[in-house]
C-alpha cells in the first residue's frame, strides 16, 4: 500500500531520547507504555520467583516474614497496576487510532501525561524497598491492618503505595476519557460503531468501567491516607470507623478492574482468531452485547470477594456472580465457532490466543465454585483463589497480551518475529503456567491459606508446593526465548511489509511502522473488515 | 504471506514438543523421586476433592462441591475437547489457498449457547442457596457456646455459660495436648468470633468452612462435629493476612465425646482453686523484672547467674493481649529451655526458671515473634 511520509521538522534538541520523552504521537506513547509495562512485569516476576522459592520447601529459608509479606504485596501491585492495566492501555493507545482510521488520540498531550505518571508511580513504589520497607498488607491493603499498627509493619511504604496508586488511577482516568473521545469523535468516514473492530469495542467498554470505578478506589485511598496520617477514623473500628466499609469501596473498583484487565485481552484475541482462521468473528454483534453485558454486570458482583465477612447479602451477589459467567460463556463459544471450519494458520499469535481460550476456560469454571457461597466458605483465601485469579489474569490476560505482542510487533517495528523461538516461548510458558497454578487448586482444597511465608511439613502440602515452584521457574525460563526473540527480531528480523498476516483491520492498510499521523489514504469502510473486503469483496449483508 | 521462516510447521512442532516432553519428564522425575508414580497420580486425582468433612455442615458443603465439580468437569471436557478438536481438524493444509466459508453467525446456535448456560448457572445458584440455608443457620438454644478471640497472632477460646453471658473458662493456649479448642462431638456448638485488633479468619479445612473475625463486629456460626470423629484433632489457622506473624496463628480443634467434654470442662473450671506448684529447691538466684508494653519488651538485655534457679517477674501491660516469656538457647529460633505461662494483660505473674548453664540465650514472647531480647547467663 502506497503511503507518503509526512515531512517532519527536525526536533528541537536533535536526540532520539528527547524525541521519545517529548513525543505526543500515540504510537510512540503506546510503545512507551508497553516497554514500561514489561519492565514492571519483570520486577513483579522476580518477586513472584522470590515467593515461590521460599515456598518450595517447608521452613523459612530465604526471607523473613516481613520481607515475604512485602514480596507478595508488591508482586500483585506491580502486576495489576503497572503491568496488566497499562500494558492493555498501551496496546489500546497504539492500535485504537489506527483501527478507526484516526491520525492520533483526541488529546495527544494528555495522552503523554497519562503515560509519564506511570514510571513516576513505579519509582514511588520501588522507593519503599530503600526507605525501610514497602507496603506489606497485601495488594488489597485491608484496614485496619494497613493502618498504622505495631504488628502490621506497614511503615512509610504503605503511604508511598497509596500515593502511587492514586497517581496510576489518575493516569487511567485521563486515558479513559481520551479513549472515549477518540472513539466517539475521531472515527474515519464509514467507520460506524458497528463496524468498529472488537479491540476498539473492548477498549470502549473498558474505558467506561475505568471512568466509573477508578474515582471510587481513589476515594478509598484518600480516606486510608487520612486515617494513617491525619488521625481520621474512616476504617478503624477502635475509633468508630468500619473496616468492612473499606472492603466495599475497594472491591467496587477492584472487581470491575478484573474486567478492565481482561476485556482488552479478549479484544486482542478477537482480532487474532479471525485473521488466523481466515474467517470473520462469529456473532460480531452478540460479542459486542456480551462485552457490554459483562461491563454492566461487573458493577454488581463486587461483594463476592467478601462472602466470609458475614456482612454481605449473600444471595444477591451469588446470583449476579453466576449470571456474569453467561456473557463470558457466549464469547467462548463465539471464539470457537470462529475457528470452526476455518483454515487455522498456527503461527505464534494464534497459539497464544488458543492458550487464552483453553486457560481462561479453567479460570471461568473454577470461578463458579467461588460463586457458590457455601463452597466459597471452604475455598476463600486459600490457594484455590490464587489458582483461580492466575487462570484469569495470567491464563487469560497475559496469554492475550503475548498474542497481541506477536501479532502487532511487525506493525510496530516493521520486522517479523522468529516463529521457532516464538513457539518455544509459547510451549514453555504454557507448561510452566499449568505446573505452577494447577496444583494450587489442590493446595487450596487441602487447606493452605494464601499469604503465608511458611507451612508445616506435616500438613501434606510439600509435593504440590515443590511442583508449583518448578513451574514458576519454568515460566521464568520462558522469558529467555521471548527476550531473545525480541532482540533477534529487532536486529535482523525479516521485513514485515504493510500486512504480513492478511489482516482485516485498518492498521494493516498503512506502512509498518506507520508514519506520523498514520494514513495517507484510507480504503472504503463498509464492514468491520475493510481490508478483507478490499481483497475478497464483501461477504455479509450488514 | 511474508514470513522469515524457513523451517516448516512439522519441524517447529517437533522442536516445541521436545521441549515440552523434556520438561514434563524432568518435572515428574523431580517430584516422584523416591515415591512411586501411580501413587502420586492417584494423590493428584483425589486432591481435586476437598478433605472428608468432619462436621454435618461441612458434609453438606462437600455434597454441593460434588455437584459443582461434576458440572464443571463436564463443561471443561466438552469445551476443551471442542477447542482441541477444532484446532487439530481445521489446520490450514500447506498450499491450500481456498477461502473457507465466511460464516458471520447463526442465530439458533447463539440462542442455544446463551440459554443453556443461563439455565445451568441458575440451577447452581438455587442448589447453593438451599445449602447455604442449611449450613449457615443459628439455633436459639445451641448446646454449647464458645467464643474465639483472635489477636495478633494468637487464638484464645472462651467457654461460655448456656445463656452466653458468663465466661466459665478461657483456653489461652491454642495448640497441643493441653491446649486447643476442645469441642463436644455430636452437639451443636455456636462459635462467636471477636477480634482484638485487625481482621482474622477462623478456618478449619476439615470443616470446609471459614468465617472472618472482624474488629468492631461480632460474627458467629454453628457447627456439629459428627459423633464418629470424637477423639480426633483437626488443624486450623488464620486465613486472613493479619501481619508478620500470620503464618504462626495456628490452632487445633480437639473433638471429645459429650461425656468426656463435660468432665474436661468441669475440671478446667475447677483449676483456679488448685494449689500453686512448689518452689524449686536449691540455691535461689535473684528476681528479674521483665515488662511487656506496646507489643515490645521494655528490657532488651537481662542477665542471670549461671547454675542457680531464678525468678522472672513478668508484667504484661497490654490490655487484652496475651504475652509470655520463653527462653531459648543462642537465638530466638534456638531450642526452648523454658516457657512461662501465657496470660492476658494487664496482669503480672512470677515465673520460676530452672538453673541454666552459662551462655547467651534469647527471651521471646511465643505469641509475638517480633518480641525478643537477650538473656546473658554468667
Amino acid at each position: 500500500m502506497a503511503t507518503t511520509k509526512v515531512r517532519r521538522t527536525a526536533p528541537a534538541y536533535g536526540s532520539t531520547l528527547y524525541d521519545w520523552v517529548t513525543t505526543t504521537d500515540h504510537k510512540k506513547i503506546g510503545i512507551l507504555y508497553i516497554i514500561n509495562s514489561f519492565v514492571f512485569f519483570f520486577i513483579g516476576g522476580l518477586l513472584a520467583i522470590g515467593v515461590r522459592t521460599e515456598l518450595a520447601m517447608p521452613g523459612l529459608q530465604f526471607v523473613t516474614d516481613q520481607t515475604y509479606n512485602e514480596m507478595f504485596t508488591m508482586h500483585a501491585t506491580f502486576m495489576i497496576f503497572l503491568f496488566v492495566i497499562p500494558m492493555l492501555a498501551g496496546f489500546g493507545n497504539y492500535v485504537v487510532p489506527l483501527q478507526i482510521g484516526a491520525p492520533d488520540m483526541a488529546f495527544p498531550r494528555i495522552n503523554a501525561m497519562s503515560f509519564w505518571m506511570l514510571p513516576l508511580a513505579g519509582v514511588l513504589l520501588l522507593l519503599g524497598f530503600i526507605t525501610g520497607g514497602t507496603a506489606a498488607a497485601g495488594w488489597t491493603s485491608y484496614a485496619p491492618l494497613s493502618l498504622d499498627r505495631p504488628l502490621a509493619s506497614t511503615g512509610s511504604g504503605q503511604d508511598l503505595w497509596i500515593v502511587a496508586l492514586a497517581l496510576i488511577g489518575t493516569s487511567s482516568i485521563l486515558g479513559a476519557i481520551n479513549f472515549l473521545v477518540t472513539i466517539f469523535k475521531m472515527r474515519a468516514p464509514g467507520m460506524t460503531l458497528f463496524r468498529m473492530p472488537i479491540m476498539v469495542w473492548t477498549m470502549l467498554v473498558t474505558s467506561v468501567l475505568v471512568l466509573m470505578a477508578t474515582p471510587v478506589i481513589t476515594s478509598a485511598l484518600i480516606m486510608l491516607f487520612i486515617d494513617r496520617n491525619y488521625g481520621g477514623s474512616f476504617f478503624d473500628p477502635a475509633r468508630g470507623g468500619d473496616s468492612i466499609l473499606y472492603q466495599n469501596i475497594f472491591w467496587f473498583y477492584s472487581h470491575p478492574a478484573v474486567y478492565i484487565m481482561v476485556l482488552p485481552a479478549m479484544g486482542m484475541i478477537s482480532e487474532i482468531l479471525p485473521v488466523f482462521s481466515r474467517k470473520p468473528l462469529f456473532g460480531y454483534k452478540a460479542f459486542i452485547f456480551a462485552t457490554a453485558g459483562i461491563g454492566a454486570l461487573g458493577f454488581s458482583v463486587w461483594a463476592h470477594h467478601m462472602f466470609t465477612t458475614g456482612a454481605v447479602y449473600l444471595p444477591f451477589f451469588s446470583v449476579m456472580t453466576f449470571l456474569i459467567s453467561v456473557p463470558t460463556g457466549v464469547k467462548m463459544f463465539n471464539w470457537i465457532a470462529t475457528m470452526w471450519r476455518g483454515q487455522l494458520v498456527l503461527k505464534t499469535p494464534l497459539l497464544f490466543a488458543i492458550g487464552f481460550l483453553s486457560m481462561f476456560l479453567i479460570g471461568g469454571l473454577n470461578g463458579a465454585f467461588s460463586a457458590s457461597v457455601p463452597v466459597d466458605f471452604a475455598l476463600h483465601d486459600t490457594y484455590w483463589v490464587v489458582a483461580h485469579l492466575h487462570y484469569v489474569l495470567f491464563g487469560g490476560s497475559v496469554f492475550g497480551i503475548m498474542g497481541g505482542f506477536y501479532y502487532w510487533f511487525p506493525k510496530m517495528t516493521g520486522k517479523m518475529m522468529n516463529e521457532t523461538v516464538g513457539k518455544a516461548h509459547f510451549v514453555l510458558m504454557f507448561i510452566g503456567f499449568n505446573l505452577t497454578f494447577f496444583p494450587m487448586h489442590e493446595l487450596g482444597l487441602a487447606g493452605m491459606p494464601r499469604r503465608i511465608a511458611d507451612y508445616s511439613s506435616t500438613a501434606g502440602w510439600n509435593d504440590l508446593n515443590l511442583l508449583a515452584t518448578v513451574g514458576g521457574f519454568t515460566i521464568a525460563a520462558s522469558m529467555l526465548p521471548f527476550l531473545w526473540n525480541v532482540f533477534l527480531s529487532l536486529r535482523s528480523g525479516a521485513p514485515a511489509g504493510d500486512d504480513p498476516w492478511e489482516g482485516n483491520t485498518l492498521e494493516w492498510a498503512t506502512s509498518s511502522p506507520p508514519p506520523a499521523y498514520n494514513f495517507d489514504r484510507l480504503p472504503e469502510i463498509r464492514s468491520e473488515r475493510p481490508l478483507f473486503d478490499l481483497r475478497h469483496g464483501r461477504t455479509d449483508e450488514r | 504471506m511474508s514470513s522469515s521462516q524457513r523451517s516448516g510447521p512439522s519441524q517447529t512442532a517437533t522442536f516445541a514438543l521436545a521441549i515440552g516432553a523434556a520438561l514434563v519428564i524432568g518435572t515428574l522425575i523431580a517430584i516422584v523421586a523416591g515415591s512411586d508414580l501411580l501413587k502420586a497420580g492417584q494423590a493428584f486425582v483425589t486432591g481435586l476433592y476437598p478433605p472428608i468433612a468432619v462436621t454435618d455442615q461441612g458434609a453438606q458443603i462437600r455434597d454441593l462441591y460434588t455437584i459443582v465439580f461434576l458440572i464443571s468437569a463436564a463443561i471443561f471436557l466438552l469445551v476443551e475437547g471442542l477447542i482441541i478438536w477444532t484446532v487439530v481438524r481445521y489446520r490450514r493444509k500447506p498450499g491450500d489457498d481456498t477461502l473457507p466459508a465466511q460464516t458471520h453467525g447463526n442465530k439458533i446456535a447463539e440462542i442455544v449457547w446463551t440459554v443453556v448456560p443461563t439455565l445451568i448457572v441458575i440451577f447452581l445458584f438455587v442448589i447453593s442457596w438451599q445449602t447455604l440455608n442449611v449450613v449457615d443457620t443459628h439455633s436459639a438454644e445451641p448446646q454449647q457456646r464458645i467464643r474465639a478471640v483472635a489477636g495478633q497472632f494468637q487464638w484464645q477460646f472462651d467457654y461460655l455459660s448456656a445463656d452466653g453471658k458468663t465466661i466459665l473458662y478461657t483456653q489461652l493456649v491454642p495448640t497441643g495436648e493441653d491446649g486447643g479448642m476442645v469441642v463436644p462431638a455430636g452437639r451443636t456448638v455456636q462459635l462467636t468470633l471477636v477480634s482484638q485488633d485487625v481482621i482474622h479468619a477462623f478456618y478449619v479445612p476439615q470443616f470446609l468452612f471459614k468465617r472472618d473475625v472482624v474488629p468492631g463486629r461480632v460474627n458467629s456460626f454453628e457447627f456439629k462435629v459428627s459423633d464418629k470423629e470424637a477423639g480426633q484433632t483437626f488443624r486450623g489457622q488464620c486465613a486472613e493476612l493479619c501481619g508478620v506473624g500470620h503464618r504462626i496463628m495456628l490452632f487445633e480443634v480437639h473433638a471429645l465425646t459429650g461425656a468426656e467434654f463435660d468432665t474436661w470442662l468441669a475440671a478446667k473450671v475447677a483449676i483456679p482453686n488448685a494449689t500453686p506448684p512448689p518452689t524449686p529447691s536449691g540455691e535461689a538466684g535473684p528476681t528479674i523484672n521483665v515488662t511487656a508494653s506496646g507489643v515490645k519488651f521494655e528490657q532488651t538485655t537481662i542477665s542471670a547467674p549461671a547454675g542457680k534457679h531464678f525468678r522472672i517477674e513478668f508484667e504484661n501491660k497490654d490490655a487484652g493481649t496475651p504475652h509470655d516469656v520463653a527462653i531459648r538457647e543462642g537465638s530466638a529460633t534456638g531450642k526452648e529451655v523454658f516457657k512461662g505461662e501465657l496470660f492476658n494483660g494487664v496482669a503480672k505473674k512470677t515465673y520460676d526458671v530452672p538453673a541454666l548453664p552459662a551462655g547467651t540465650y534469647a527471651f521471646v514472647c511465643t505469641v509475638h515473634p517480633t518480641m525478643t531480647g537477650t538473656l546473658t547467663v554468667q
